[in-house]
């Protein structure tokens, strides 16, 4: 600790503390214009000026370190006119738009003149103007606004991890700008424009929507991936004009393109406001009647195991609860599953078994302090931007090392100290690779190891057989290189290790995700205050999905289901077979999101009542017998589970289109009708209830990671196969998620769609000129009877063999070529 | 002599604009530029200085100011940003005859409110601006009264500098690539680094970092580590497998023969590569070895070889051959090479012992090594040093340090240096003492080698020695060690290594080929003689002449490193090879040799110099020099642990040591 005395008041900071850090626990604030908690001291303004007995200069409290003994005069005339004549400075030649500024009435140069008397000028110049940047998708740049705070560039640099700006030029010509002048083409985050304190970094979206204060702020929680970020929705008349998020809120303010873009889609035209009954428009009376009528006829005709349901990671806990207590309660069928079938349950029952984990084994914050960070078969930058921020922290402010596994060159790639670039289908050969260079090397955590962990002998004897050098020529990497990446992760305390979709999806994910919790207990990732075991997902409420029972063999709170339903993939075969009469389809579209996407399209063509409920016509809904138009996050009210548990609730901040209504009250007043009672309900009924079944929810809690704090854990011990051989010849397809989109939701924003619109092929240069294609020419890709063609493009991201596409659009539905339980097909490429 | 018309550099005003009896004052400036142009005023950081009344001194105020503000002011703070604008804006309107007595007054008051600037770069620029309107109010006057219009009678050449860039042999712009760091920005960081350094690794580990002494936080309380923070950008692109980003320019058709790939052929054929031109270095060691004294002069527990090795494949692999196993005037004559080359740069080093000068050292005895940088070669390539159990190391050089801690890496159960001097006197690096002592070599300070003894064999046994006390003051004032009567004694020991010095060895070059060498054995190389006032030529830190293009008496061959220079540090060999490889572009491209005004005011300055180690540099002197992490013990000179010693910093402990750079950028102005 270090003593120190600021405007004649005693204070003890921790030592490497700022001036400014000091006065603030003083409750003394100095004027700042350029500091950004978030990210490094700059000093640009020079405002934060304050005295320091004995040293002849005016020191600059943001960037100034405390130091024993130290007198600091915060307030004083002479600091005053320096401040002051600097803001004069400041304003020297700044535009006097203030009026028709975007940032007018929310602008931190106007308060600062304002709070630092800076009411004449003395100084003048003559006047250049710079050009202002119209030609940038999303964000414009009015550099004549600029105080060069460096704020966004520090953000995008330090936070995002991207140099999409820069400082450039010289002098008075120098200007926040792209580095080699062309228009803006990066991440699209907006959190330039989020720091911006002027106006030179604004929205388009956003552009003269209306003044700061005509809106309506209200707090809630991002509708996109399972990170859970906390933000703002800006409405005026009922309709989100844009999203921000505080500095002060868990993400500290950060947020992806879907995070500030991505609200677009609320406001798509496209969106459904009535319901139908067949290809007619209906009340919902009506609607309610014949899906009342339709489901009662199936059931008595056929039994209730005739009906079955998908829900949705985009409705909130209580519409999922809902959900299932439709179908188990009310209809009296087990038959309900989601999306979750195509990975994440799988990987979900592998961490419940083995560790007791519903998701992350605590929360993402644990990720920043972390000494090493594995992320495996994941692309963080897609599947949770939010996450990937953290581990970014953790690699540049905090000195963590970095191992990437994946088959692509991903952005978390520049950070890493490794990358091990695999070949598709070694997910498992290379973790129990890993898994044998730590023990080879005597790297495990022996503390927790032989505290916890009872049978190491049995996994070092079934490891036995694993050659390193083999797992590593089947995996396409250097021996070197793996173990390098085993001692990168060794060496350090406390490590993270956060997988995704590629470990996930693949086919042998269970046996992957299982070696990898192996590999989690070596190296002491669990059970710590820093680092854990991270499982991420692309979509919201993927974990609350599951723990409110939205599956066919759990019921809320991860209880096991006294008799399992059909699981997604038995459901479609049962409608083949004529089994499953009526399908009810909740916040997802199977079609044209799901793999063999064609197939499913013929099956639902059997069903006697297909039920949509969704705020989209997505390509399921064109078979629909019924079409209940619902609400999106931002029009409702209830609670999403973050993968680390968090339960935050949502707000509602803008009106429904038309007639649609929040899923919970279409939920409701189904289950009435169709059980007669008539209970109201409403989100915070609806938790109430939960929240006596399933230990710990609620609103706004933080769940606790069911990992023991004590007691013996045992290693699964697994036969160990020899790597497969590649095989030369074929394709493997890796359909995938892309930063600019989630889901097919964002396919309907607008603004993502601005820099995103359409799919494509990643290609290996060696295999565009083995089929002679040259960036952007059309490619066919086929596997078995379905086909799908794009643009290629051309690029060393991927490796010779591998094609990557992005699975979000329906206009080119790489989905459709997947087969059932896997995430990567292997595919026919040629020139379209 | 030269006369000072007037001067207000350092605070200090002389004045002697209106004659009478001349007050004297004396700078560390030549009489002309380049030997022609006569030097007329020199404006910069700490004042004006006018040796030619017929300078107009509002004129090259603005436009001193014009270039501080449109050139290189960063922009990065409002009053530097805006404050060099309107002071820029003013002198224009007042040279231009727009200007008013206000104007003079807005300077005057943005001087001081410019000691707010985040660097010294647009705080300085405004000393020479104020003290002009001071001093030389009425020469603004006229201008304002419209009396005076612009003529143009001098020309003017700034440079951008600060003092430790300044002090950099290779003059680095260390300023840059510390803000860069600063900014997290470690690629960036060796970017700027690579622009004057093509061995980061290296000089970010072994460099005895001059720069450091000549660090204006010295002023405030300790040098900021710039070393390893260069050591950091370097170790951030190999930590992150990331390719570097240098992209050389369409090849050329002229090629260019390098002989030796040490630092300063290394560095030629880098600069030279990036131009476009096809480079081949000749390497008398085998590969494997390549990198010169780096290789085989420093041992890899202070340069590991495979960090080493990745800067030369990194210059190999753009574009540069390198042939190994390739000794010029044994393998093919240096005739050869200037038949088959457009432009020859020889760069051997100074690879050959000196002898020791003590009774029994020529007699081959067994036991008595010929050389440390020989035996430090032998051991570096695995082969049989002829070193025995307890080895004794003469000298005090960083040469005889590493002598005696590879001594012990090779197995020696006692290493023992003898120095006559003292300990402090030691040209060594003082850590490198230090390391050594820490590894358990011992020291026997103030003892002069006067007899090799010697068994029946012919097997060395022991050096017979003398105690050596300081005598009186010589003619230069410096008390020379003498021996102290009847102090003989004898240190027992199997092994000598005389580890006194090297010079080059340049029996490759021919007699007759017209390349001359001097009386210290180094190449001789053109140069433009600059005096100084009292007519004396300015000379380097060795001797030579100050400003030299690197050209020998031979059209088409150059010379540069310590065959040229004299024996002397990495980077010394970098900077100088690298204007070897400019100069060596124009005698390609023009068929000329010739330095830019840019080059001769970059040797003015450093002879100047740019750092005063007297000014007082207001700072809180909260945040101490951060020192690298380090492996401790003796066990890190256990036999065959050629391990790294020193572990840089982690990333964020980098970033802090940078926050402590305090960016003491400046411009300085001539005007010829």
């Amino acid at each position: 600790m270090v003593s120190l005395t600021i405007d004649g008041k005693d204070i003890s900071v921790a030592k490497g503390s700022t001036i400014l850090e000091a006065a603030a626990l003083l409750g003394i604030t100095i004027p700042t214009l350029c500091w950004l908690k978030k990210v490094s001291p700059t000093g640009a303004c020079r405002v934060c000026a304050v005295e320091v007995e004995d040293v002849d200069r005016p020191m600059t409290a943001c960037n100034t370190p405390v130091k024993e003994g130290i007198k600091v005069t915060t307030q004083s005339e002479k600091l005053s006119k320096i401040r002051q004549k600097i803001m004069e400075l400041m304003l020297v030649n700044h535009p006097l738009d203030c009026p028709v500024c975007d940032a007018g009435g929310e602008c931190d140069l106007q308060n600062a003149c304002y709070g630092l008397g800076a009411s004449r000028q003395e100084y003048s110049a003559l006047l250049e103007r710079r050009e202002i940047r119209y030609d940038w998708p999303l964000i414009e740049s009015d550099p004549n606004r600029c105080i060069l705070c460096e704020k966004c560039v520090k953000v995008d640099h330090e936070v995002v991890g991207c140099n999409a700006i820069a400082v450039v030029n010289r002098g008075e010509a120098t200007v926040i700008d792209t580095v080699d002048g062309k228009p803006l083409n990066c991440e699209f985050c907006g959190n330039c424009v989020g720091v911006c304190p002027t106006g030179t970094l604004i929205s388009k979206p956003f552009k003269f929507r209306g003044r700061p204060w005509a809106f309506n702020v209200t707090k809630s929680v991002c509708a996109f991936c399972s990170t859970g970020c906390q933000i703002e929705y800006h409405t005026r008349n009922g309709r989100v004009e844009r999203v921000t998020s505080e500095d002060e809120n868990y993400n500290s303010g950060n947020l992806c393109i879907n995070g500030r873009f991505g609200y677009s889609y609320v406001n798509a035209p496209e969106r459904l406001t009535e319901p139908m009954v067949g290809s007619a428009r209906a009340d919902w009376n009506a609607a309610m009647g014949s899906a009342v009528a339709g489901l009662k006829g199936i059931v008595a005709k056929y039994g209730p195991d005739a009906v079955a349901g998908l829900g949705s990671p985009r409705v909130t806990n209580e519409e999922n609860y809902l959900f299932q207590k439709l179908f188990r309660g009310a209809i009296g069928s087990g038959n309900i599953d989601s999306e979750a079938r195509l990975g994440f349950a799988q990987a979900q029952k592998v961490l419940r078994e083995r560790l007791g984990l519903q998701g992350a084994s605590a929360t993402i914050d644990a990720i920043d302090r972390a000494g090493a960070v594995l992320v495996f078969g994941c692309d963080l930058n897609a599947e949770a931007t939010g996450i990937e921020y953290r581990v970014i922290k953790a690699a540049t402010k905090n000195d963590a090392k970095l191992v990437l596994a994946n088959m692509r060159d991903v952005k978390l790639k520049k950070f890493a100290n490794s990358h091990l670039k695999y070949r598709p289908g070694n997910e498992l050969t290379l973790i129990n690779a890993l898994t044998r260079v730590v023990l080879d090397e005597g790297l495990q955590d022996n503390d927790f190891v032989s505290s916890r962990i009872a049978n190491l002998t049995e996994l070092t004897t079934a490891l036995s057989a694993v050659s390193v050098a083999d797992a590593a020529e089947a995996a396409g990497v250097s021996e070197a290189d793996l173990r390098s990446a085993g001692r990168l992760l060794g060496r350090e305390k406390s490590v993270a290790v956060i997988f995704g979709a590629d470990l996930m999806r693949s086919s042998g994910a269970e046996e992957a995700v299982t070696a990898l919790v192996n590999l989690s207990l070596l190296l002491g990732a669990l059970g710590k205050d820093t680092g854990g075991l991270f499982p991420v997902y692309e979509k919201t409420n993927i974990r609350g999905l599951l723990d409110m029972g939205v599956a066919p063999d759990m019921l809320p709170g991860n209880r096991a289901a006294s008799a399992s339903g059909k699981n997604l993939w038995q459901i479609i075969e049962g409608i083949e077979q004529g089994s499953i009469k009526a399908l009810y389809l909740l916040g997802c579209d199977p079609v044209a999101s799901f793999p063999e996407g064609e197939r499913i399209r013929t099956a639902l063509g059997n069903l006697e009542l297909l039920i949509v409920q969704d705020p989209f016509p997505g390509e399921s809904l064109k078979q629909a017998h019924i079409v209940f138009p619902s609400s999106v996050a931002a029009e409702k009210r209830g609670t999403f589970t973050s993968i680390d548990g968090r339960v935050q609730s949502l707000a509602k901040a803008a009106n429904s289109p038309g007639e649609a209504r929040e899923d919970w009250d279409i939920l409701t007043e189904l289950y009435n009708r169709l059980t007669g009672e008539s209970r109201p309900a409403s989100p915070a009924s609806i938790m109430a209830e939960i929240a006596g079944i399933v230990p710990g929810y609620g609103a706004d809690v933080i769940l606790p990671a069911a990992f023991p704090a004590a007691g013996p854990i045992s290693l699964a011990v697994m036969g160990v196969a020899r790597p497969a051989a590649p095989s030369a010849q074929s394709y493997t397809l890796l359909p995938g998620a892309i930063l600019y989109h989630s889901g097919t939701t964002t396919t309907w924003s607008k603004n993502n769609g601005e820099v995103a619109p359409a799919g494509y092929v990643e290609i290996h240069p060696d295999d565009a000129a083995k089929l002679g294609v040259s960036d952007g020419a059309a490619l066919r890709l086929s596997a078995g009877t379905a086909s799908v063609t794009g643009p290629a493009r051309v690029t060393n991201s991927v490796q010779p063999g591998l094609l990557f596409a992005p699975y979000h659009f329906r206009s080119m539905n790489v989905n459709a070529l997947l087969g059932k339980g896997a995430g990567s097909a292997s595919v026919k490429v040629e020139k379209a | 002599m030269a006369q000072v018309v007037f001067s207000s550099w350092g605070g200090t005003v002389v004045d002697n604009r209106a004659g009478g009896e001349a007050k004297d004052a004396s700078f560390r400036l030549p009489t002309t530029l380049d030997g022609e142009r006569s030097l007329a005023a020199f404006m910069g950081w700490d004042g004006i200085i006018l040796f030619d009344k017929g300078v107009d001194v509002p004129a090259m105020a603005a436009e001193y100011m014009k270039r501080v503000q449109t050139l290189y002011c960063c922009g990065k703070c409002t009053p530097g940003k805006k404050g060099t604008r309107v002071l820029m804006d003013a002198l224009a309107a007042i040279v231009e005859g727009r200007g008013t007595e206000a104007h003079l007054d807005s300077i005057t008051d943005l001087g001081d409110l410019l000691a707010n600037c985040k660097c010294t770069l647009c705080q300085s620029s405004t000393v020479p601006v104020v003290d002009a309107v001071k001093h030389f109010r009425d020469d603004f006057l006229a201008y304002i009264r419209g009396a005076q219009k612009p003529v143009a009678t001098h020309r003017y050449i700034e440079k951008y500098t600060a003092p430790c860039m300044d002090r950099c042999p290779a003059h680095i712009d260390i300023p840059a690539y510390i803000e860069a760091i600063k900014e997290y920005r470690f690629d960036e960081s060796l970017t700027v680094i690579r622009d004057n350094m093509p061995l980061p690794s290296v000089c970010g580990r072994v460099c005895p970092h001059p720069c450091e002494t000549h660090c204006r936080r010295k002023n405030v309380d300790d040098a900021v580590n710039i070393m390893v923070l260069k050591r950091s950008a370097s170790d951030y692109e190999w930590m992150h497998n990331a390719e570097p980003p240098m992209k050389p320019k369409p090849r050329k058709s002229k090629t260019v023969a390098i002989v030796g790939a040490g630092p300063a052929g290394l560095a030629c054929a880098y600069y030279l590569a990036l131009e476009g031109y096809p480079c081949t270095i000749y390497e008398a060691l085998p590969e494997g070895y390549g990198g010169g004294m780096i290789a085989v002069g420093i041992p890899p527990y202070r340069q590991p070889r495979h960090l080493l090795q990745r800067d030369i494949d990194i210059i190999a692999s753009m574009g540069v051959e390198i042939i190994y196993d390739t000794r010029i005037g044994t393998d093919i004559s240096l005739d050869d090479l200037k038949k088959k080359y457009d432009a020859v740069f020889l760069a051997p080093g100074a690879h050959r012992s000196k002898p020791m000068g003590v009774e029994g050292e020529d007699k081959g005895y067994k036991g008595f090594l010929k050389g440390g940088i020989d035996f430090l070669r032998e051991a570096y390539m695995g082969r049989p040093t002829g070193m025995g159990k307890k080895v004794v190391v003469v000298g005090g050089g960083n040469t005889a340090i590493d002598c005696v801690r590879v001594a012990l890496r090779e197995g020696a159960e006692e290493s023992i240096l003898l120095y006559r001097r003292s300990r402090k006197e030691m040209p060594a690096d003082v850590w490198e003492v230090d390391g050594a002592d820490e590894e358990g070599v011992r020291f026997e300070f103030q003892v002069l080698p006067t007899r090799i003894i010697v068994d029946g064999n012919e097997q060395v046994t022991g050096v017979e020695c003398v105690r050596m006390a300081l005598g009186e003051p010589d003619a230069s004032g410096r008390r020379r060690p003498e021996p102290v009567p009847g102090s003989e004694f004898v240190v027992e020991c199997d092994t000598v290594i005389p580890a006194i010095g090297q010079d080059p060895d340049l029996s490759f070059i021919p007699e007759n080929m017209g390349i001359d060498i001097t009386k210290w054995n180094t190449v001789v190389t053109k140069y433009i003689p600059l005096k100084d006032a009292a007519g004396k030529e300015l000379k380097d830190g060795m001797g030579n002449p100050l400003v030299r293009t690197l050209i020998t008496d031979l059209d088409g061959v150059f010379a540069g490193g310590d065959a040229e220079i004299g024996p002397l540090t990495v980077v010394a060999c970098i900077g100088n090879a690298h204007r070897a490889a400019r100069v060596i572009q124009r005698w390609l491209e023009e068929g000329k040799v010739y330095l830019t005004d840019d080059e001769f005011m970059e040797d003015i300055l450093t002879n100047f110099p740019v750092y005063d180690k007297g000014e007082t540099v207001p700072w809180l002197d909260s945040v101490e020099r951060a020192h690298q992490a380090e492996v401790h013990g003796r066990e890190r000179a256990s036999k065959g642990n050629y391990q790294e010693v020193e572990l840089g910093f982690v990333d964020s402990k980098a970033v802090q040591e940078a926050e402590r750079c305090l960016r003491c950028y400046r411009v300085a102005m001539a005007a010829v």
